[in-house]
């Protein structure tokens, strides 16, 4: 195995874990009522947010050639995705239709406290280190929502099956979660491509790690005060 | 600051002065009052490809903290420059900068082997540090350039034309041949307007008309410093 193998598996290794830390096993045993997946919804569409403030951090940092990969990944996020006809957040918005949601839902909505100091640190990652610690921070997001990686399925799938157990809501009506079951696997694929071609060194793999061990604590943080914001809702 | 900017039409009036003012300036003066060799067309495309690297930087950094409209217009300009425009036939800024160097007898090596002027990369990273502060200030800061090189905003020519201009009486090499430098001059009228489509709907406050303003003034400024490093790399050279 060389330096890029060895990483990768050490990467995969850390997305599978996080779903058992604590606070995302009680994030995701938190039983959903339709307020709470109103809720979810909201901060889910803030949250996607945040990556389109991280990720132009992270092509801002970038070399040339990462830019121009980041760039083509923000098409879909930002633009337009054509497994669905339009940007992730229109597709969060449209989502939000089948719980009862309105587009002012989305305008008007606040950030928790705890929500914001996640969004917070995830930005101080993309903008103040080097940039594979950055890029690698904001990658491994997706790869923890790469079930082809993660074995029981990824964020988005797992959350699209509590709607549909929970709330009898088809996962394929959850259009969002649904998209990114798909776009988060290849989005992590596409990306996860450019570690083999500038992870060289020692140093190099480090820097990687740093931002690796770092996002997934910021993960931890948001999961576990999601799960505590949707307990407060009664 | 001028006093008094009660409006977003004389906000852009004020940003079309001061981006006239460059010019009048004796960085700009000395830069523009330069005679050409092959040598110093030769270090002026390299240092100007590093620049172009430099403002993609600033760009992303702008993104990040736009919101989510602009960030889409963003997205869009940046197609321009770090990719193309592939459905016109048109490529990215850089490979234009490194093909545009063939005519001064550059090949792509020398762009990727050639130190960054020091002075450079000290405006290189005022810039950067401009692009990370509020969005408002961040984004005046990038596309003041723009503004300062449209030939629609400039009496007498943007920086590219009159940098082409030379290039031509110098050198004898035709615009037309200097493919970076005449995209530019149509390029960035087009990009100019992006401030102004911000500012209709955003410099709605006394406040962010002067985030604007400052993030500009601060931006030309720096514009002004490279200038000078500039105009001194080529007085340096034979």
């Amino acid at each position: 195995m060389n330096l890029g193998d060895d990483l990768l598996t050490t990467l995969d290794q850390m997305v599978n874990e996080q779903f058992d830390s604590i606070e995302f096993k009680n994030f995701l045993a938190v039983p959903l009522t339709m307020e709470r997946g109103r809720f979810y919804v909201v901060q889910n569409a803030l949250y996607t947010s945040n990556r389109r403030d991280c990720w132009a951090y992270v092509q801002g940092g970038a070399p040339l050639e990462v830019k121009r990969v980041i760039w083509e990944h923000e098409s879909d996020e930002l633009i337009n995705d054509p497994r669905c006809g339009m940007d992730h957040y229109a597709l969060t918005v449209k989502q939000g239709e089948v719980i009862g949601l309105k587009p002012e839902d989305f305008e008007n909505a606040e950030i928790p406290s705890m929500v914001r100091a996640c969004f917070y640190a995830w930005h101080h990652i993309a903008m103040h280190n080097h940039w594979l610690t950055a890029y690698t921070a904001s990658h491994m997001l997706e790869r923890r929502n790469n079930g082809k990686i993660v074995k029981g399925g990824g964020m988005s799938f797992r959350v699209g099956k509590k709607f549909e157990n929970e709330l009898g809501i088809n996962l394929k009506k959850m259009i969002s979660l649904d998209v990114h079951v798909v776009a988060d696997t290849e989005h992590s694929e596409n990306i996860s491509e450019m570690f083999e071609r500038y992870v060289k060194s020692a140093e190099d793999r480090d820097l990687v790690l740093k931002g690796a061990q770092e996002s997934m604590s910021i993960d931890r943080a948001y999961r576990g005060a999601l799960g505590y914001y949707m307990e407060q809702i009664k | 600051m001028g006093a008094g900017i009660n409006s977003t039409e004389a906000m852009w009036e004020e940003l079309v002065r001061l981006c006239n003012a460059q010019f009048n300036t004796p960085p700009f003066r000395r830069l523009l009052g330069a005679t050409f060799t092959e040598e110093r067309a030769q270090q002026y495309s390299i240092q100007m490809a590093y620049y172009v690297q430099n403002r993609r930087d600033c760009w992303g950094y702008v993104q990040g903290s736009a919101p989510f409209e602009i960030k889409k217009l963003i997205w869009q300009h940046e197609e321009d420059e770090l990719i193309g425009r592939k459905t016109e036939g048109k490529v990215d800024h850089m490979t234009l900068a490194i093909k545009e160097g063939e005519v001064f007898g550059l090949c792509a090596d020398a762009f990727e082997h050639t130190a960054r002027l020091e002075g450079g990369e000290v405006c290189f990273s005022a810039w950067i540090r401009l692009a990370q502060r509020s969005w408002l200030e961040a984004i005046a800061g990038s596309a003041i350039l723009e503004m300062r090189n449209s030939g629609e905003l400039i009496k007498g020519g943007s920086l590219s034309r009159r940098i082409a201009e030379l290039f031509e009486r110098d050198l004898g090499v035709p615009m037309k041949k200097q493919i970076n430098n005449a995209e530019h001059v149509v390029m960035d009228v087009e990009h100019a307007h992006l401030l102004m489509q911000v500012a209709s709907k955003y410099a709605n406050t006394e406040s962010a008309r002067r985030a604007i303003l400052r993030g500009a003034e601060e931006s030309l400024m720096i514009d002004r410093v490279y200038r000078g490093h500039l105009a001194d790399m080529l007085a340096a050279l034979p």
